[in-house]
């Protein structure tokens, strides 16, 4: 029987994870509000923000300020890239829905693939931005990495809300995820707009990689479970709310860190799988539909 | 607004025409029977994963929807088959059809609801679903061993005959590809295979004319599921060993890649792209590594530049000359 102590704990844990499954749902939004698909290969991003993060600090000995902000626009040039090749010539082509989602599929294993065969299989950290620590509360114990955690995401957060309402392509943006072609006659350059949505995506990406990447590890192979856990957190906000998406995360962290406590850890993916399920089939809108004026029909 | 998969295009009539990829499916396997083991094996996968595709073609060819999680009623199959033959000591056919009925139950009760479900939710959410049996596939090792995998699954066969040598499970493999591809020519040409193809075409217009669209979705997606249990068990007595990974993502993105590259919607495009997925790896053998990148690029560029692959370009060479091209 989990005691309050542990339950405390693995709430503490969960939000941290959770806000890290909000940044990268609210980089699922981002590019599904632009160009009306969805990026299954999302994790890609979180995954490369880790790894590239982690080479340019050991491998080169960069400072880490300074790795950081190579570390970002290094990753918005990868989800450009994507945009490039992969996914602008299927739209110019009116690919089908499902055959988009397969391609981002397939590029999220190819990178997969040449990052294994770039960097190894081993799992490989970096120390948290603040040694020391943990803070102790009791007995609960929390990390100094949690703070950057919950600090930057609030910052990032902040930083989009000002974004998508006070600049120009924040509202080119938000005006093709209204309407695209109506964006388009007003002279809103869609194209570009789907190409900033990729960057923006895939920095937010690799922001999460690189914060969550002290307090556990990166691989080749991290990618699935934080592309599919952000989806599941943008579909439980009601998939295309930047908000939504966060506190959909939050929620989805908690839960799973409540599950690690009564299933144990190996089961914990399988908890936030079946509550996609059961949200996908049960408030196909989002958990906080309800809260909100004129849900979107489904 | 048509396609290659709301019309019928198959002239009725041109027999010898029709019996041309069953010449070449046999020539292929006698090519097999002719070599080593190891080009048997290879061949084996790529009967074995015929027979997947031809079932997941039911679903996302045919019907126009999409399973990104069919792998999991193979594992179904490969593990059910697995368990009962090595540990119960279950005759392999008799495990065979009953995994098929799990995995088709499973179906029922997994498709009723998620099938209500369009685009990218769908897509989703039986994504979710394949990843859910493989996580339980690794964690619960009291029944799947996990990582280590199961062992020790005999070979196919019936009334304590066994199919000894690779040649003969080959010989049996081909016999029942071509069986499930003719089970589906014959369901595609029916009153069902049409109504799939109105649903594929418009689903307003289907039910319209009075197509029970959630019945018939939920037909092809146990089709589907029965075929995909089938290809599991089938693998789990060709290798004699399975572990988690074999019904992993990667079995997903390979079996849309085969799908991609032969011609989805058509009748022999999961056999082509199974043969030719299967095999371009063994002809390329110096990417041992890079394989998985070969794939991923192949199917990224099928899919950006021949959507309908293989069968679709020699339909287009064949048969319609001169036919307006359709607007995209």
């Amino acid at each position: 029987m989990p005691n309050l102590v542990e339950f405390l704990q693995s709430v503490v844990n969960g939000i941290g994870v959770g806000l890290i499954y909000g940044l990268v749902g609210i980089g699922f939004c981002v590019i599904y509000n632009a160009s009306g698909i969805v990026n299954f290969a999302q994790g890609v991003f979180v995954m490369l923000g880790g790894m590239v993060c982690q080479a340019l600090l050991t491998q080169f000995g960069i400072p880490l300020m300074l790795a950081v902000a190579l570390t970002i626009p290094l990753v918005a040039i990868s989800g450009m890239i994507m945009e490039l090749v992969i996914v602008r010539p299927m739209m110019h082509r009116g690919a089908t829905l499902f055959a988009i989602i397969l391609a981002t599929l397939a590029a999220q294993i190819m990178i997969e693939r040449i990052t294994l065969l770039t960097f190894g299989d081993r799992p490989r950290t970096y120390h948290e931005f603040t040694t020391g620590g943990p803070l102790k509360i009791g007995d609960i114990a929390i990390g100094y990495q949690l703070f950057w955690i919950l600090g930057c995401g609030a910052l990032l957060v902040l930083l989009l809300w000002l974004f998508f309402t006070r600049t120009r392509t924040g509202r080119a943006l938000r005006a093709c995820s209204q309407n695209r072609e109506a964006a388009q006659l007003l002279g809103v350059p869609v194209a570009r707009m789907m190409l900033i949505s990729f960057a923006l995506s895939a920095a937010l990406g690799a922001v999460a990689g690189i914060l969550v990447t002290p307090t556990q590890y990166t691989a080749y192979n991290v990618g699935t479970p934080f592309g599919v856990n952000g989806f599941i957190a943008a579909i439980i906000g009601g998939f295309g709310r930047a908000g939504g998406a966060l506190a959909g995360g939050l929620l989805l962290g908690v839960l799973q860190a409540l599950a690690i406590v009564a299933l144990g850890a190996g089961f914990k993916n399988v908890a936030a799988l079946s509550a996609l399920l059961v949200v996908l089939l049960l408030f196909p809108n989002g958990l906080f539909a309800g809260f909100s004026r004129g849900a979107k029909a489904h | 607004m048509t396609s290659h998969a709301t019309i019928s295009i198959e002239p009725a009539g041109i027999r010898w025409q029709a019996m041309l990829p069953v010449v070449a499916v046999v020539v292929v396997a006698g090519f097999g029977l002719l070599s080593s083991d190891y080009v048997v094996t290879v061949l084996g996968f790529a009967f074995i994963y015929t027979i997947f595709c031809t079932g997941l073609n039911f679903f996302m060819g045919y019907t126009g929807q999409a399973s990104f999680g069919q792998s999991a009623f193979a594992a179904i199959g490969g593990y059910g088959s697995a368990i009962l033959c090595a540990d119960y000591g279950w005759e392999p056919l008799l495990a065979l059809f009953a995994t098929m009925a799990l995995s088709g139950v499973a179906a029922v009760i997994v498709g009723f609801p998620t099938l209500r479900l369009r685009g990218h939710y769908l897509a989703m959410a039986t994504f979710a679903l394949g990843l859910i049996v493989y996580e339980v596939t690794i964690e619960w090792t009291g029944l799947t061993q996990g990582y280590m995998g199961y062992s020790g699954i005999p070979p196919l066969g019936i009334a304590g005959y066994e199919l000894v040598t690779v040649k003969q499970q080959l010989v049996a493999l081909v016999v029942l590809a071509l069986f499930g591809v003719a089970v589906a020519a014959r369901l595609r040409q029916s009153r069902f295979g049409r109504a799939l193809a109105s649903i594929a075409g418009s689903e307003s217009a289907a039910l319209a004319l009075g197509v029970d669209i959630a019945r018939y979705k939920l037909v092809a997606f146990v089709i589907a599921a029965l075929y995909a249990s089938a290809a599991g068990s089938l693998f789990a007595h060709f290798i004699g060993f399975i572990s988690p990974e074999v019904f992993g993502v990667t079995m997903v993105v390979q079996s849309f890649a085969m799908l991609y590259l032969g011609g989805i919607g058509t009748m022999w495009g999961p056999t082509i792209g199974a043969i030719i997925v299967s095999v371009l790896p063994e002809a390329l053998r110096g990417l041992k590594e890079m394989q998985d990148i070969g794939y991923t690029a192949i199917l990224i560029f099928i899919l950006i530049f021949a959507p309908r692959g293989l069968a679709g370009l020699s339909a287009l060479f064949g048969r319609v000359r001169g036919r307006v091209k359709e607007a995209a």
